[in-house]
């Protein structure tokens, strides 16, 4: 087991009541996209809302193909609306 | 020194001019976004930007160099304002210098649209009947077509800004 961390902009962070959001992931957790179905599963109130999120660890997208981040920190971004 | 791209601070226009360099050209475009008192229909009251700093810096910087090498212009500045605006407020800032205004107008455009489409800002809007809401922006998402979404993209472009 290992711990992940999703931190939570805009909306995201609204549905959760807060900035970030933990679970604990089994070791067949691999992938970004393993690690968004389980916080799907785990938070049902976030799960419509992570489709059109990007991925980003520390200052990079990451892709859903992508291994999960070594430190189990996923930072979930909805669309943009700057300017 | 980095120059600033994110600012909690209210944005000054001037310095980003840099009027007393850049003798080679003769265009300045400036375009500065205010927070303005209206958003499809309803009274807004006032509104906060927050972002994914580190990403936001990256892309706006990423966004500045395109814009310089894509247009041929040798200065282009973006600074976006984050925290809590009031109407009329500064939210951004676009300068750029070039040798003709052509070019100027066509890479001011450029690097504004960039930003607001790509850089992770998001504008909560808090309108004058108490309520609040998100304006509803652009999925940054560059993996989308792997596994298409059930609604588009984009919604209106025209609605932020």
């Amino acid at each position: 087991m290992k711990t992940l961390t999703f931190e939570l902009f805009a909306n995201l962070e609204r549905l959760a009541g807060a900035s970030t959001c933990q679970v604990e992931a089994r070791d067949d957790v691999l992938t970004v996209a393993d690690a968004l179905a389980l916080l799907a599963s785990e938070r049902p109130e976030l799960a419509s809302a992570l489709d059109r999120c990007a991925c980003v660890s520390g200052d990079s997208i990451v892709r859903r193909a992508d291994p999960v981040p070594a430190d189990g920190r996923i930072a979930l971004l909805p669309p943009v609306a700057g300017g | 020194m980095e120059r600033t791209v994110l600012s909690h601070d209210a944005v000054t226009v001037e310095p980003l001019l840099e009027l007393d360099a850049h003798p080679e050209c003769g265009g300045l475009a400036l375009f500065v976004g205010t927070v303005r008192d209206h958003h499809e229909g309803r009274s807004v009251r006032h509104l906060k930007y927050t972002a994914h700093e580190p990403l936001a810096a990256k892309i706006i910087r990423e966004v500045e160099a395109a814009t310089r090498e894509k247009y041929g212009v040798p200065y282009v500045r973006v600074v976006h304002r984050l925290g809590d605006l009031s109407i009329g407020d500064i939210a951004i800032v676009c300068v750029v210098r070039a040798p003709h205004r052509a070019e100027a107008f066509d890479a001011c455009r450029y690097a504004v649209d960039a930003v607001k489409h790509g850089a992770p800002i998001w504008k909560e809007e808090f309108y004058t009947d108490g309520s609040s809401a998100f304006v509803e922006g652009c999925c940054i998402r560059d993996d989308l077509d792997e596994t298409p979404p059930p609604s588009h993209r984009h919604h209106s472009h025209t609605s932020h800004g």
